[in-house]
């Protein structure tokens, strides 16, 4: 394809032109400087109070003499990977029954009462234990966790059934307790 | 073809070895163990509001399928906070139960999964101003096959968090009635004379009289003191060691953070033994 002389001509003086007016405006521009010369992302994680509770399922009572107490093993409790608002607030460990009695094998055979049962204030990992009385009508404590501790546990917390002469019966004599994990602050 | 009169004295010899086998010992259960969100909800709401929450359980991966229910209760603590009562919902005046529902109230949970609850709490539209609470609690449902025999104790778990509300404007106010030490714990006794629950956190000062810093100064967890049932409540502490903290005459201050705009504080001469003994208070 051919292109004529005026044609070339007519594009090269335009060329001119604008970087003429290019060079203007160049001129005129002023330098801003940008708030930010890079993108950035804030990465926010919404941590909840929290933490693992681990108890027994059970204890047993192995009673050779009702006229005695009998102590069940020893029972470990942990509570771990506490994670809370404050340094001061901390976590309770209690316990209460479902019943006021056991259930004993026979119906209306005599039983154990539920405040026939009874605790060590055992030593605790980051906590303070504290003795008590098995109650149907409130959570009784056994123990609280420290303020800003991580984790609190104890291996020797020991159930304690207490005497009951008047007992006639054999077999099951079971009650149904509740381990109560409380974060309940203001 | 195995002869007969062969076969006899290996099946007798079997029978004889399985004979003297002892019984094998029933196995303790599996302890329970999860992990639940325990963050109370605090609200600072206006009558006709409505807030969501969520509260999540998790079941450890070795945990057999449990069933859990969840519920609103009334809640409050003894004065000596060693005790925690739950109630019906309604049982105290400034209950929010009676305006929470939760979704779902009861549900089965596999070993490795999540029980989330949703909480709605519906204020009504006329409310006096001051605090309500309640407490959400998630209970392990008893499986009646889990029950063990003889003589024994089957446990279930719960987990309870509070639900604290505040129609303004709240009065935060508390008075410091008694400041004592008892073995090796400090209790200081509060009373609420506001219209709202109080979170109580502070710290005990310990002056050998006439100094002006303290030999010791013990932090008093933070602890909660409501505006009914029981409106006194102890705060304790445990005592430092008596290496850092002798036997001797002490001028003991409290000061008091009570969420006010100002806290509140209150001292005394005490005479600490630290044989284990009541200590006088003077």
């Amino acid at each position: 394809m051919k292109t004529s002389p005026w044609k070339t001509a007519s594009r090269a003086m335009l060329g001119l032109c604008f970087l003429a007016v290019g060079s203007r405006a160049a001129e005129a521009q002023t330098t801003v400087t940008l708030p930010d010369t890079s993108q950035t992302t804030l990465f926010t994680a919404t941590v909840s109070e929290q933490a693992r509770v681990i108890v027994p399922a059970s204890v047993s009572f192995s009673v050779t003499n009702v006229a005695n107490t009998t102590a069940a093993s020893s029972a470990s409790v942990t509570i771990d990977r506490i994670v809370l608002a404050t340094a001061t607030k901390q976590l309770k460990v209690s316990v209460q029954a479902a019943a006021a009695a056991f259930t004993p094998p026979v119906v209306g055979a005599t039983t154990w009462a539920a405040g026939d049962i009874s605790w060590n204030a055992a030593t605790w990992t980051r906590a303070t234990g504290a003795a008590g009385t098995l109650s149907s009508s409130a959570f009784t404590q056994i123990a609280t966790c420290d303020a800003n501790a991580a984790d609190c546990s104890t291996t020797g917390l020991v159930f304690t059934l207490g005497a009951k002469p008047t007992v006639v019966r054999s077999g099951n004599h079971t009650i149904v307790v509740t381990w109560k994990v409380e974060s309940i602050g203001s | 073809m195995f002869p007969f009169t062969t076969f006899r004295p290996v099946v007798c010899l079997v029978a004889l070895a399985l004979s003297q086998t002892p019984a094998p010992t029933p196995q303790a259960p599996r302890p329970m163990s999860f992990s639940a969100t325990l963050t109370s909800i605090k609200v600072n709401a206006r009558p006709g509001q409505v807030i969501t929450r969520q509260f999540q359980l998790t079941l450890d991966a070795d945990q057999p399928r449990t069933h859990f229910k969840a519920k609103v209760e009334d809640w409050w603590r003894s004065q000596d906070g060693q005790q925690s009562v739950y109630a019906a919902p309604g049982t105290l005046r400034h209950s929010c139960a009676p305006w929470t529902s939760l979704n779902p109230v009861e549900s089965g949970v596999g070993p490795g999964d999540t029980l989330t609850v949703r909480i709605t709490v519906t204020l009504p539209r006329e409310l006096a101003t001051g605090g309500y609470w309640c407490a959400l609690t998630v209970d392990e449902v008893p499986d009646p096959a889990a029950a063990s025999g003889g003589i024994g104790v089957h446990f279930v778990a719960s987990v309870s968090t509070g639900i604290f509300l505040y129609v303004g404007p709240v009065e935060r106010e508390a008075t410091i009635l008694g400041l004592r030490v008892d073995g090796d714990q400090a209790i200081v006794k509060v009373r609420n004379d506001g219209n709202t629950p109080l979170g109580i956190e502070g710290r005990l000062q310990f002056f050998v009289p006439g100094a002006t810093t303290p030999a010791a100064t013990i932090d008093l967890p933070r602890g909660t003191l409501l505006t009914e049932p029981v409106v006194e409540g102890e705060f304790g502490v445990g005592l430092p060691s008596p290496a850092a903290l002798p036997a001797g005459r002490y001028l003991v201050r409290a000061v008091l953070d009570i969420g006010a705009d100002h806290d509140i504080g209150a001292e005394r001469e005490i005479v600490l033994t630290r044989s284990g003994q009541s200590s006088a208070v003077r």
